[in-house]
């Protein structure tokens, strides 16, 4: 059942004159409304004319809906208020609550106000309610349906070998060698207990050695042990080149999955990580899972083969040495168990510092240029000590722990060689056993302690590999926000765009546009205007579909954008942004980014147009000129020629230009509008500047205030109208008034 | 004339070029209106270069208080802003104002700012890069998620650290130090 429906039923059991068909919204509080800490529980309810506010099924406040001016959501720091302004006059306090009901309440105020305003009330935050774990009652992380408290691990088990069964009979070969390899080292100790029983310690050796048949035998024993060892070093080779090929051939399919699911991320799930962190994941995470498919799958599959075979010899030589052998194991195992999660936090701990050093370090080497301009060497030097010094910390604590906890394994497994050493003993002194069996035996019991050790070892491995699993599958399963739908439109853009009552905001009730409707016909030039932090770019980003919108539709050519398909989308949307972002490259690569099959003319010609081509000429090695990382080798004007080139080459029908000319200087800026005045006569056009000349031969201005468009007009009819536009052209005229004056 | 004072004398300094308006006892009145704060400012009047005039008398039915150093200074630098997210005005110490208004400006930083206070720690539990707290907060019982655990604990001293959870909210040890010691060695690994 929904929270509305639970609490309406218990509103009208505690008010009988309600029924429960009148109740239009209802939610949970969970926060006194006063005082900094004070968790309480009650529920706000709202019927067609009254609001009723219950705390512990007590009523505290009631107010009439027509009394209501607006209704607010407000965002404290730790909690949220639903609140409501009167017409009479001052704001009150509907509830307060902890954050985990921010996204109901600020969605219900948001569909009060507009019922208010006449438009139906719709049910849409109801279909959040299964936002919960069933089983825990948590929260689900954002984007994600898996609670990560109860998901099982053998979820993840099955997940690891759904990547690996591709490999499975190079694991199985590598397992099957690693096998032979193993069951070679039985011969030595058996050859070796020939050669101590029936030539070192017979007690006829000294006469036998004269015989040419004595030296036969013993040369055909030394000789046998050479083979072996040959062939089991052939065998080795073939195994590390097999291994090596498949652990690669996994790193690279891991890493493309995790890479390529990046990738289709929206931009707003992908800002909520830093570069270093998906870094991280893409290449030591994807290491480490690869590590453990191509190397410990197949060692376990080895040593459980060694233990079966190796077991089932000295239990059947005698079952009772064999079972005091196999005393430790249970400890061992119980020793493991018990420090499991001791060891998983260890190594999170040290993999979260890790991870902290390399962003770091990521951090200062992509600032290089502001660190080294403040001077500020010796502190980011510091900042990056202290970051490996925290590394180096977790890393002792966790070595430290291992170096203790790993020999008093060790001991508790040598244990067993005690007890072997005494019956061993007591056997060779009853005559009942050879010193060449004492041999064997001995070797035997190492060679089986072997699987044991590694067991011992094993889930330390296993967490290190869990925690970079987790995250790996944290990225790879995260759910796609922005997405094409099965049957989406591949488009031929005419660029008709029509926003009707959209509404959006980057985190959950805080709108940073509302109800923004606008159509636009092919071929229009507009000019979006506004302060800065209006929405203005948020608004070209729900054009391009970085984002979608909360509410409303946005229609490209009629069809809902969610409709068309983001290739179809974007291939036909030009954008030069004011941040241009040059690959490390050519410059020729960097301008047929867009359009890789374009021709060399058509590059010059697009470079042309934008200004570029003539400065392009001036460099040693012109179109081929490298432009080093993020293009620091131009000045910020040059980059941006280029980026409009790389824009223009695309032959875009939607045109976006975020502030695209605003760091080039007045001369080259009006080549550049008259290039762009010519090329976005049959295109659709969206352009955002500050400098507000740049926008004089816009068809029409969309003027934003407070998330909202506030005037829509051409240039003369906006002046006439002297409202916030008139304001921002009169305060642009006096700053460049001024600006002479300043300067002599 | 020393260095500095000619210095002073050659270079404009950034309080000349920029001035922070306050808000005191002498030109703010602050009043509860409704269940909000309500204000009453007179700003000396300036003119701005679009030649519209600013400050005056102004009256702002609800204002809302944001901390501008929330751990360093809670309340200190309050931030004055109205409803369109303006500031009116810094208030530089809420000390400054009297008893009655004092407790007013306090108590609406304080509902704003809602982090119980940590006292006792009975289990941290990881789990694939979450860990699951269960705390005595403010005498409750209290469980929460923290993703990314690590990166998620704000340090504001080595000993005084908030604690985010997975939803936003937030939780205060005023000193880690202070825990009991079983409680302390739950956390140790993230301090």
């Amino acid at each position: 059942m929904s929270e509305r429906l639970e609490l309406a039923s218990r509103l009208c059991k505690l008010n009988p004159d309600i029924k429960e068909e009148d109740v239009t919204v209802a939610f949970g509080y969970d926060l006194k409304p006063d005082a900094g800490t004070s968790p309480t529980e009650g529920f706000v309810a709202v019927t067609a004319d009254k609001i009723y506010i219950y705390e512990h099924d007590v009523l505290l406040k009631t107010y009439n809906t027509d009394d209501v001016d607006e209704y607010f959501f407000t965002s404290g720091v730790g909690c949220v208020f639903a609140e409501c302004s009167l017409k009479t006059g001052g704001h009150v306090l509907l509830c307060r609550a902890t954050m985990g009901h921010i996204d109901v309440i600020s969605s219900i105020v948001w569909q009060l106000n507009r019922q208010k305003k006449g438009a139906a009330y719709s049910y849409r935050y109801e279909k959040d309610v299964d936002v919960k774990c069933p089983t825990c009652g948590r929260r689900y992380p954002p984007g994600s349906h898996i609670c990560p408290h109860c998901a099982k691990k053998a979820g993840y088990l099955r997940r690891i070998w759904d990547i690996a069964k591709k490999y499975k009979w190079y694991i199985l070969l590598m397992s099957v060698l690693y096998f032979i390899a193993s069951l070679l080292e039985l011969v030595p100790p058996m050859i070796n207990r020939i050669l101590v029983d029936s030539y070192i310690t017979a007690e006829d050796a000294a006469e036998l050695s004269l015989t040419n048949q004595f030296f036969i035998g013993f040369v055909s024993v030394v000789s046998a042990l050479l083979v072996v060892n040959i062939i089991s070093r052939v065998l080795g080779v073939g195994r590390s080149v097999l291994a090596n090929n498949v652990a690669t051939k996994i790193t690279v399919d891991l890493r493309n999955m995790v890479f390529e699911k990046i990738q289709k991320l929206s931009v707003s799930r992908i800002s909520k990580r830093t570069a270093g962190e998906l870094m991280t994941r893409v290449s030591n995470d994807t290491a480490q899972l690869q590590s453990f498919i191509s190397s410990d799958i197949g060692t376990m599959i080895q040593y459980l083969l060694v233990f079966l075979v190796v077991g089932g010899i000295l239990f059947a030589y005698d079952w009772s040495l064999a079972l005091l052998i196999l005393i430790p194991l249970p400890i061992v195992m119980f020793a493991n168990y018990v420090f499991r999660s001791k060891m998983g936090s260890l190594f999170h701990r040290q993999w979260q510092m890790d991870s902290r050093a390399s962003t770091i370090l990521h951090d200062i080497f992509s600032g290089i240029r502001v660190v080294k301009a403040f001077g500020m060497e010796k502190r980011e030097g510091e900042r990056f000590d202290e970051a490996t010094e925290n590394v180096r910390k977790a890393q002792i604590k966790s070595e430290t722990f291992f170096a203790v906890y790993q020999p008093l394994i060790s001991f508790f497994m040598g244990i067993g060689e005690f007890f072997l050493l005494y019956y061993v003993g007591n056997k060779i002194l009853g005559g009942e056993m050879t010193l060449g069996e004492m041999s064997q035996f001995t070797s035997y019991v190492s060679i089986i302690y072997g699987p044991l050790r590694w067991l011992s070892m094993f889930p330390r491995r296993w967490e290190r590999t869990m925690t970079s699993v987790v995250k790996i599958f944290d990225i790879v399963d995260e759910e796609l926000d922005v997405f094409d739908k099965d049957n989406a439109l591949d488009l031929d853009i005419q660029g008709y765009i029509d926003f009707e009552n959209v509404a959006f905001g980057y985190d959950s009730g805080n709108n940073v546009l509302h109800d923004i409707s606008f159509k636009v016909e092919p071929g229009e030039f507009i000019g979006i205007v506004g302060r800065s932090g209006v929405g203005k770019s948020t608004l070209i980003n729900l054009v391009m579909r970085l984002y979608d919108a909360d509410d409303g539709v946005i229609k490209i050519d009629g069809h809902n954008i969610k409709d068309i398909s983001q290739s179809s989308l974007r291939s036909q949307i030009g954008v030069v942004l004011q941040e241009t972002f040059l690959f490390s490259g050519t410059i020729y690569d960097n301008i047929a980014y867009a359009k890789p099959d374009a021709t060399r003319d058509e590059v010059i010609a697009a470079a042309k147009l934008a200004g570029a081509h003539s400065f392009i000429m001036k460099m040693p090695d012109a179109y081929n000129e490298r432009v080093g990382e993020h293009g620091h080798t131009l000045s910020g004007g040059e980059r941006q020629r280029i980026a409009i080139a790389r824009a223009l080459l695309h032959d875009p029908k939607i045109l976006i230009l975020d502030e695209a000319t605003a760091s080039l200087d007045t001369e080259t800026e009006r080549q550049i509008q008259d290039a762009l005045q010519v090329l976005s006569k049959n295109r659709t056009t969206l352009a955002i500047a500050h400098r507000l000349s740049t926008l004089r031969n816009a068809t029409r201005l969309i003027v934003l205030d407070k998330g909202t468009i506030a005037e829509v007009g051409t240039h003369d009819e906006l002046m006439r109208k002297k409202g916030i536009y008139y304001g921002l052209v009169m305060a642009q005229r006096q700053m460049s008034r001024m600006a002479p004056k300043n300067a002599s | 004339m020393t260095d500095t004072e000619k210095n002073k004398g050659d270079m404009a300094s950034l309080s000349d070029v920029v001035s922070i308006t306050y808000l005191t006892k002498e030109n703010a009145v602050f009043k509860h209106e409704g269940d909000f704060l309500s204000l009453d400012v007179t700003l000396p009047e300036t003119t701005s270069p679009s030649g519209e005039v600013e400050g005056g008398q102004k009256y702002y039915e609800r204002i809302y208080l944001h901390r501008s150093f929330p751990y360093d200074h809670p309340y200190k630098f309050i931030s004055v802003l109205d409803h369109d997210n303006v500031e009116i005005g810094l208030i530089s110490d809420i000390s400054d104002f009297d008893g009655e208004v004092h407790d007013m400006l306090k108590a609406e930083i304080d509902r704003k700012y809602y982090a119980p206070v940590i006292t006792k720690i009975l289990s941290v539990k990881e789990r694939y890069g979450y860990s699951y707290w269960e705390v005595i907060a403010d005498d409750l019982k209290v469980s929460f998620a923290v993703r990314d655990t690590y990166r998620s604990i704000i340090r504001v001293t080595h000993t005084h650290i908030f604690i985010k959870d997975s939803d936003a909210n937030r939780y205060e040890i005023k000193d880690t130090e202070a825990l009991d010691r079983k409680s302390y060695k739950k956390i140790e690994l993230y301090l």
